[in-house]
Parts: C-alpha cells; sequence; structure tokens
C-alpha cells in the first residue's frame, strides 16, 4: 500500500510529544555552550561548529563525548576523518571528572567510558557515506535496550571530506554532501540522536572568513556555531549563526581547561 | 438527450454571477505575515531567498495564524481554525519553535483582552490576577490548535510523491475527525532533493514502456499531484525554495536543469530589488513547477515573493 511509502503523518500534538520524550539535551560539559543552546546538544539536531583551525573545535567534541559516556547517557560514535580523536585526552578528561575517587574506581571508570566511545576513521566521504548506512542497517535491526543505544555522533570534520569533492562545475559533490546531510538528519529524527560536526573556515570577499562548504551546506544544519579563540587565551567564544528557536547573534564564553594533567602508566597507581 | 446548441452557447452563467460566485466562495484573504498580498485558495507562492531569511519563519507564523480559531471563550484570535498540511522536505522543522509563537499569540490576545477589560472597568492597574484564571484553560486551546497542524517528514523525492498521492484520502479523514478543512499545503523547501533528482539518470527502467526517471520527470509529478489535489481540496499552496547559485557561478548546471523543456533555452536569471539592493539569483527548480499555472488553467495565479531578510519576532 502506499502508506509503506511514505513517512507516517503526524500532528502537532504528537510531535511535541515525541520533542518532551524522546528528544533530550546532551550536555558538552562547557557551561557557556551549554547555557547559550538551553542545554546542550540537542538530540534529534545535527549541530554544526565551524571555526578557524585550533578554536576549540575538537575540544568541545572530545569534551562531550567522554561526558556523555561517562553520565551514561549512551553509547557514543566518533567519526574521526583527521586524526584527532585522542584517547590520552578523554582519559584526562574522564581523570578531571572524577578526581574525588580512588586508583582502582577512576580506572573501572576509565574502562567504562572507554568502551562506551566508538571510534572509526574514515579518509573520504564515500567510506563515510558506508559508515553511516552499517549504522542505519545496524539501528534498524537492533531492539532498543535501556543505555546501549548510541546517542551521540560526532564527525570531526566533515568538511575534510567534503571539500576535495566539491568545486569545479561537476554536481557530484553537492550531491554527495546533500546525500550525506539527508542521511545525518534521519538517524537523528529517527534514532533520537545528536549529530555534531565541525567544519572549517574559507576566506571570503574582502578577506573575511567565512565557513566552508558553501550556500547548499548552509540550509542543512539545524543548528550553526561559531568559534573563535583569541590568540594565546584559553577563552573561546560561541556565538549562534543559526538556530531553530532561538535568536541569532547570541553569544557566550567558556573557557578550555589546560591539556597538561598527570600521565598514568597502565597498571595505575 | 435532445440537443440544444443554442442553449450550449449561451452558457451557463455571466461573468459577472461568476465572478462574485468566487469571490463568495474563495475570498482573498489577507493573513499576516503576508497580510500585504492578496491570496486566495487555489494560489500556488513560492518564496525564495538565501538560506538565514526568514522563510521557514512565514510558513510557521502562517501556521499559526491559520490554526488558531477565530475566536475562543469570548477572546478574540483572528485565526481561521482551519487544518495545515505541513511536508517537511528539508527535515528541519523544529515543533518547539511553533510552539513558541503559538503560545506567544495565545499570550498576546489575552494581554490585549485583558488590558480593554480594566479600560472598561475605569482601572488603570494592570492586575495578573485574573489572567492566571485565562492561563489554565491556555492548554486546552492550546493542545486543540496543535491537532490542527498536521506534519509529515520526506527523505527523498520518492516518498514526497507518495506522500501527495496519499494526502487526500488523510486530510478526509483528518477533517472528518476535527470538522476542519485544510487551508494551506506547505513545503519546505522545494528544492531539497534538487541535487539527488539531477543525478537520476535518464534511463528507462523495466522496459521501454515505462517512464523514465529524471529531474524533469519527477518535477512533472510532483506538478501533477499538486494540480490534482488542487481540483479536488482547494488549499493554497505556500513552498519555500532556497536560492544556492549565486550571480557569479558558472551556468552549465542551470542550463542542463532546462532541458528541452525551456522555450527560450538559455539561462534564466531574476533580479529583484528591495531597498536598493539588487539580488541575483539563478532559477534552478526546472521549468514545469515555474509554469504550473499554465498546466491547469486560468483560475490558477502564481506569485513570486522574493525575500532579503525580512524581521520577524
Amino acid at each position: 500500500m502506499i502508506e509503506d511509502w511514505h513517512q507516517p503523518w503526524l500532528n502537532g500534538v504528537e510531535l511535541l510529544e515525541d520533542s518532551n520524550h524522546n528528544k533530550h539535551f546532551l550536555p558538552t560539559g562547557y557551561e557557556g555552550i551549554d547555557v547559550l543552546l538551553g542545554g546542550g546538544l540537542c538530540e534529534g539536531q545535527l549541530t554544526e561548529m565551524v571555526g578557524p583551525s585550533s578554536s576549540g573545535k575538537t575540544q568541545v567534541c572530545l569534551y562531550s563525548a567522554a561526558l556523555v559516556a561517562d553520565k551514561h547517557f549512551g553509547v557514543v560514535m566518533f567519526v574521526d576523518t583527521c586524526n584527532s580523536f585522542s584517547p590520552k585526552r578523554i582519559a584526562c578528561i574522564v581523570d578531571q571528572l572524577s578526581s574525588s575517587f580512588s586508583g582502582e574506581a577512576k580506572e573501572r571508570r576509565l574502562k567504562r567510558v572507554m568502551s562506551n566511545i566508538f571510534c572509526h576513521s574514515v579518509f573520504d566521504i564515500f567510506a563515510l557515506l558506508d559508515v553511516l548506512h552499517q549504522l542505519e542497517f545496524k539501528l534498524k535491526q537492533q531492539v532498543k535496550s535501556g543505555d546501549t543505544k548510541i546517542c551521540l555522533l560526532i564527525i570531526d570534520s566533515i568538511s575534510s571530506l567534503l571539500t576535495p569533492v566539491l568545486g569545479g562545475k561537476g554536481s557530484e559533490g553537492r550531491l554527495l554532501m546533500v546525500s550525506a546531510g539527508i542521511i545525518l538528519k534521519k538517524l537523528a529524527n529517527e534514532y533520537n540522536i545528536s549529530v555534531l560536526v565541525t567544519n572549517h573556515m574559507v576566506g571570503g570577499e574582502g578577506g573575511i572568513l567565512k565557513p566552508a562548504l558553501g550556500e547548499s551546506w548552509k540550509s542543512i544544519p539545524h543548528v550553526r556555531l561559531q568559534l573563535t579563540r583569541d590568540q594565546g587565551s584559553n577563552i573561546c567564544n560561541v556565538s549562534i549563526l543559526k538556530h531553530t528557536f532561538m535568536a541569532t547573534g547570541r553569544t557566550a564564553k567558556f573557557v578550555i581547561h589546560s591539556r597538561s594533567c598527570s600521565v598514568q602508566d597502565g597498571r595505575g597507581r | 438527450m435532445e440537443e440544444n446548441p443554442r442553449g450550449w452557447i449561451h452558457g451557463d452563467e455571466t461573468a459577472k454571477a461568476m465572478l462574485s460566485r468566487i469571490l463568495t466562495e474563495r475570498p482573498f484573504l489577507f493573513l499576516p505575515p503576508l497580510h500585504r498580498v492578496p491570496l486566495r485558495v487555489g494560489n500556488v507562492v513560492e518564496i525564495a531567498g538565501p538560506s538565514p531569511s526568514a522563510k521557514s519563519q512565514i510558513l510557521l507564523h502562517a501556521a499559526v495564524n491559520c490554526i488558531l480559531p477565530e475566536e475562543w471563550k469570548g477572546i478574540r484570535f483572528g485565526g481561521l481554525g482551519r487544518m495545515v498540511m505541513y511536508f517537511d522536505l528539508d527535515c528541519r522543522f523544529d515543533v518547539l519553535r511553533l510552539s513558541q509563537i503559538l503560545k506567544h499569540r495565545i499570550m498576546e490576545a489575552y494581554r490585549s483582552t485583558n488590558n480593554t477589560y480594566w479600560k472598561e472597568k475605569g482601572e488603570h492597574q494592570k492586575n495578573d490576577a485574573p489572567t492566571t484564571h485565562m492561563y489554565l484553560c491556555d492548554d486546552e486551546l492550546f493542545l486543540d490548535c496543535m491537532r490542527r497542524f498536521l506534519y509529515i517528514r520526506c527523505y527523498n523525492s520518492f516518498e514526497f510523491l507518495a506522500a501527495l498521492k496519499a494526502m487526500h484520502s488523510h486530510s478526509q479523514r483528518e477533517s472528518e475527525a476535527l470538522g476542519v478543512s485544510v487551508h494551506f499545503l506547505m513545503i519546505d523547501s522545494i528544492g531539497a532533493f534538487y541535487w539527488m533528482d539531477r543525478a537520476c539518470q535518464p534511463m528507462p527502467i523495466g522496459g521501454s514502456k515505462r517512464k523514465n526517471v529524471s529531474l524533469q520527470s519527477l518535477a512533472e509529478a510532483v506538478v501533477q499531484e499538486i494540480c490534482k489535489l488542487l481540483q479536488m481540496q482547494p488549499v493554497l499552496v505556500l513552498a519555500t525554495k532556497a536560492t544556492i547559485f549565486g550571480a557569479g557561478t558558472s551556468g552549465n548546471d542551470a542550463q542542463r536543469a532546462f532541458g528541452k523543456w525551456c522555450s527560450e533555452g538559455k539561462m534564466d536569471s531574476r533580479t529583484s530589488s528591495r531597498e536598493g539592493e539588487k539580488l541575483m539569483y539563478r532559477e534552478y527548480m526546472p521549468s514545469s513547477w515555474q509554469m504550473k499555472l499554465y498546466l491547469v488553467g486560468n483560475m490558477e495565479h502564481f506569485l513570486r515573493m522574493h525575500l532579503n531578510g525580512c524581521s520577524l519576532h
């Protein structure tokens, strides 16, 4: 029947119920961002972080991954395209979070967090689409069971996969970009996942930096945040470029803690 | 039946009678935020603009004005009290924004009624006590309105077509359940699957008897479904479209999209000026969408509004 060919019809009341029951906010761990976004990253939405290099995007990704895995929200999938995933950094963060615990408990906690983060390395857009299709297939088969369900999908950075295929007169690049956007939003909506992607900046008119990936990408994410960091400082600025229900232009500051932490050997002490 | 060629020539009614009939059956509506533009049921309106202009916000405000009732428990809201069908092709709809706008409108109506109430009584203080009593009745009105908002998400053109085909029967069911008819058909946004449809190879599927799948044929199918719907059930169609081609991009992409259906066979660029600014963009939707009115008849009226950053609450 034709009902099989399209998504089900919903009305406003059902949409609200779904939003209240299923679409929770996942904290990033940085208070400035969480307050700005009204709670954190929203499940069911595609959030994009744009910023020049070394503006704190990867740090936010790693911190949210660690926090979400630590607080039992669910499983985190980290798609790494530029070798930015650092288990040492995750260990540092968990160390900070569990500073009041003893050595043994810390070890157990770190193990649990690490086992809840799945990291995939992909280096081109086709591999990414493959990973996403496999994830969709797996989620369709999976019976919903407690907290083993994925709730956060991070792609750092999606622009390094898309920029090589965009550009030129061919339309294949934009097709791949739009297809990736549609799959990400479908995963977010249907399986209550929050998707976080990072993007870099390129030079625009008059030398002003603008987000990469062009005009067609602008209408794909739900939320677009811009990060900037003053040179040599720990304080980052985040401002809203686009949001589904908040005014653009709102800004906040957050502090990235220094990277040094005690390196523990494998056995712990 | 005996032939009566003379009666056949004379027609059923005079033009004047027809005009007055149409204006009563399908009156012009001036709904904010589109209240400067006279729109009637049966019109197809495309709202085009670059990405961060407020196109989706216009749809949401128009939807709220449609689902609010004319009057409820003595308070005048000025809405239509009819249903809205929202096709979310961009998959970026946020129900929290819709409920935010709806709640704001309800509060505003309560507040203005409260002000007039106190003015009549001769008091000048704004006392919140009576309004809190009214806030409790909010929920019922709010849920009533939200039930009139029908929503469907589509992830590709085929799902969109299937949803359009199924829309009529679904809207009939809902009309019977709620007792009101559909007024708006909103599509956000019509160009969402452009790149995916362009990549469809114009190859015959299942033998040469089946129609080819290509950008043009998909666009025509969509247009045909909408026309069928408009004939069976007159609604006002609002579609948003993001303008993605800047003025300086290469022309081959847009040219290929028109194919052999376009009569001119050259690129189509549109300009619009608003407060002195010029906005150039390339039309990328196939001409079957643009030429929709010619396919259906002279009752349709095809309008375009070009936005360049308008400010809405």
